[in-house]
């Protein structure tokens, strides 16, 4: 496996609040190498965009950061801002969920790319302007020449998508972090959208963070995923671990509740009992004891006692935090 | 380009007949009320005789009716009041022709218009560049002591009559510091640095009050801009703070607060009536306010309808403003 470029360990994140400390992402640790992709899943309030966040330095100033964060093996937490500012959009890029929001309304497409550009190469107007038209080409955007000066608004969901795309690749960066890139798009859209993303890495050897909920997706492009549920990893392997080796209760319940088309279709999509705790709820025992089918397979720990991520059959480093040594087949 | 110039064309159109019915109703309500401008021309002692003849004279002995359209007759072809050597008259575009002051309404218009246009326009800049300066000042500050400042000053400007700070800085600049001159008006074309340092103080004064709804407006406004999911699109780029909050910020800010200018502007170049009256400038609020006074009719028609074709022109300047602001806005 090729040398990580980005290596996050232990990242805390906590927001203070007038109702307290809510910590909203609570030790999670992962890496990507470059050419790689890794997943990170899990349902809303889960920290997966926190944690994005974080690793950007984007975070609002009530929320306290620490771990590390290695870019190259350079650590960005405590970095001045101006030194961040130099990483941002350069080495690491961000693609947003709803690009009509991310956009800028009032400035045209290939102002916004060529603007990207010109903070991090000093180069002239005319060149920036170059450059956007032909990433705006890259992206499979027809007739960039003409609709570079074209607004926003001008564009369809996809075509947008395909904009701020264009705009996070404009500097060749080395991680590029896709914040449910595909939910704001049609179906028939969102697969164009990954194929792009696939091509784009395939293409740059970007390391992909891709940021879901969509467990389609990340069965199609993800290397690795990494599970979160409250702020915490409840699993991580490689793509084939999580589908075929699941060991989470709660990794199991994600899969159950996708529609499959090898499956015969039950009358309604099995989802997963309960909700998930609000950040600063859970204060001891396994964050997913209160939904979880097989609590009564384990007993007392999984209430007084908080799972640790420990090693798991599979290809590599499949881990999952879960009192339940064996894999919970009995439901499946 | 074409679409905006049918957007204006149309509506000219529009404010045209606008402003005939605006003339209509001004017409009628000095005709309800019980006073006859024909006494105050006929002196003392008037007989019966000298007052028909004066009656005759001014044509208030028409019909209403008749009276109305010798006016819009008037604006497009001229007027003659009387005949023979005694004969008065009031050339096309004739707004009325005022006895009192022995001059055509037009004429008077547009004598005083220079004077109300230097304080309004001046004042006008000031409180913009203030206004919007304080309220960035105070939203990127916000909760902090610059923010409280700024709304501070924003409370007191709001609250306070602008005769009494006028007055205040007049007694304050004017009389104890000997800074300023007092009063009067000296025409730009005469000498511009007497010209901008007679109306400095209207000007503050004038800025210092107005301001505080623009320091209001913008304060909230950026406030919500800067929530907005394209603010953190600028700073993922690598943007530096001031050109997130100028350049992607402000853009935003300046919608909203340009229809508040173009229609506050409109409304003070129709006669800043206290600041003038306070600072001794004989400007069109001036001229209304004698002309009230003295009944003289057709001068209060031609101002009053001179302030509205002011206000509609000013919109119709913002929304010409708003397409090229705001590249969402259609003309079409």
């Amino acid at each position: 496996m090729a040398e990580p470029v980005l290596e996050v360990h232990d990242l805390h994140v906590t927001f203070t609040t007038e109702g307290g400390l809510v910590p909203a992402v609570d030790g999670i640790d992962f890496s990507v190498a470059p050419g790689e992709t890794l997943a990170i899943v899990g349902e809303s309030g889960s920290g997966k965009s926190v944690s994005s966040a974080a690793v950007m330095g984007l975070l609002p100033s009530n929320a306290a950061t620490t771990g590390e964060v290695l870019l190259d093996g350079r650590e960005l937490i405590g970095l001045p801002n101006d030194e961040l500012r130099k990483i941002r959009g350069n080495d690491i890029a961000l693609v947003f969920q709803d690009a009509l929001s991310a956009l800028n309304p009032y400035y045209s497409v290939g102002w916004q790319v060529a603007e990207a550009y010109r903070l991090h190469h000093d180069v002239s107007k005319k060149v920036a302007h170059r450059r956007a038209v032909e990433m705006l080409d890259k992206v499979g955007i027809p007739d960039a020449a003409r609709r570079v000066d074209s607004y926003p608004h001008e564009f369809s969901g996809g075509m947008r998508q395909r904009v701020v795309i264009a705009m996070a690749l404009v500097n060749d960066p080395r991680v590029l972090i896709a914040d449910e890139p595909t939910t704001a798009l049609d179906v028939t859209v969102q697969a164009q959208i990954i194929r792009l993303l696939d091509d784009v890495q395939e293409e740059f050897g970007t390391a992909l963070v891709l940021i879901s909920h969509d467990l389609g997706v990340v069965a199609e492009v993800a290397d690795d995923v990494l599970v979160m549920y409250a702020g915490r990893a409840a699993e991580r392997g490689t793509v084939r671990d999580l589908f075929y080796r699941a060991a989470h209760p709660y990794s199991l319940g994600l899969l159950g509740a996708m529609p499959r088309v090898d499956v015969p279709p039950k009358p309604r999509l099995t989802t997963i009992p309960g909700t998930p705790p609000s950040p600063g709820s859970i204060r001891t025992g396994c964050p997913f004891q209160p939904r979880c089918a097989y609590t009564h397979l384990v007993g007392e720990r999984c209430i007084t006692e908080r799972p640790e991520l420990t090693p798991r059959p599979g290809e590599g480093d499949h881990e999952a935090a879960c009192h339940l040594g064996r894999r919970p087949e009995a439901l499946l | 380009m074409p679409d905006l110039l049918w957007f204006v064309i149309r509506r000219l159109f529009g404010a045209a007949l606008v402003m005939l019915a605006l003339s209509f109703a001004v017409y009628l309500v000095f005709y309800a009320i019980p006073a006859d401008p024909a006494h105050l021309a006929c002196g003392k002692p008037c007989t019966p005789d000298r007052l028909e003849q004066a009656r005759h004279f001014m044509q208030l002995d028409q019909s209403a009716i008749q009276q109305y359209l010798s006016f819009l007759k008037g604006i497009f072809a001229g007027r003659t009041f009387g005949d023979g050597a005694a004969a008065v008259h009031c050339n096309a575009p004739c707004f009325g022709y005022s006895f009192p002051l022995a001059r055509p309404v037009t004429t008077l218009i547009l004598d005083r218009l220079p004077i109300t246009a230097s304080i309004a326009i001046g004042a006008a800049i000031l409180w913009l560049l203030f206004g919007v300066s304080l309220g960035v000042v105070a939203a990127l500050n916000r909760g902090r002591l610059l923010d409280r400042l700024s709304v501070g000053v924003a409370l007191v400007g709001v609250s306070t009559p602008s005769f009494l700070l006028g007055l205040l800085a007049i007694l304050v600049f004017g009389f104890w510091l000997n800074m300023v001159p007092v009063n009067g008006y000296v025409p730009l074309t005469e000498s511009p640095v007497d010209w901008a340092w007679h109306l400095i103080t209207p000007w503050l004064v004038l800025a210092v009050l107005q301001a505080a709804a623009y320091i209001r407006l913008t304060r909230a406004q950026m406030l919500e801009e800067l929530n907005l999911d394209y603010i953190t699109t600028a700073r993922a780029k690598g943007a530096g703070e001031t050109r997130v909050v100028v350049t992607h910020g402000l853009r935003g800010v300046l919608v909203p607060i340009i229809t508040l200018f173009g229609l506050d502007l409109g409304f003070l170049l129709g006669g800043a009536i206290l600041t003038e009256k306070v600072f001794s400038m004989q400007g069109l609020g001036d001229l209304l306010i004698s002309a009230v006074a003295q009944l003289d009719v057709a001068v209060v028609v031609g101002v009053t309808l001179f302030s509205a074709f002011l206000i509609i022109l000013a919109n119709l300047v913002v929304d010409i403003v708003h397409g090229v602001l705001d590249p969402r806005v259609s003309h079409g």
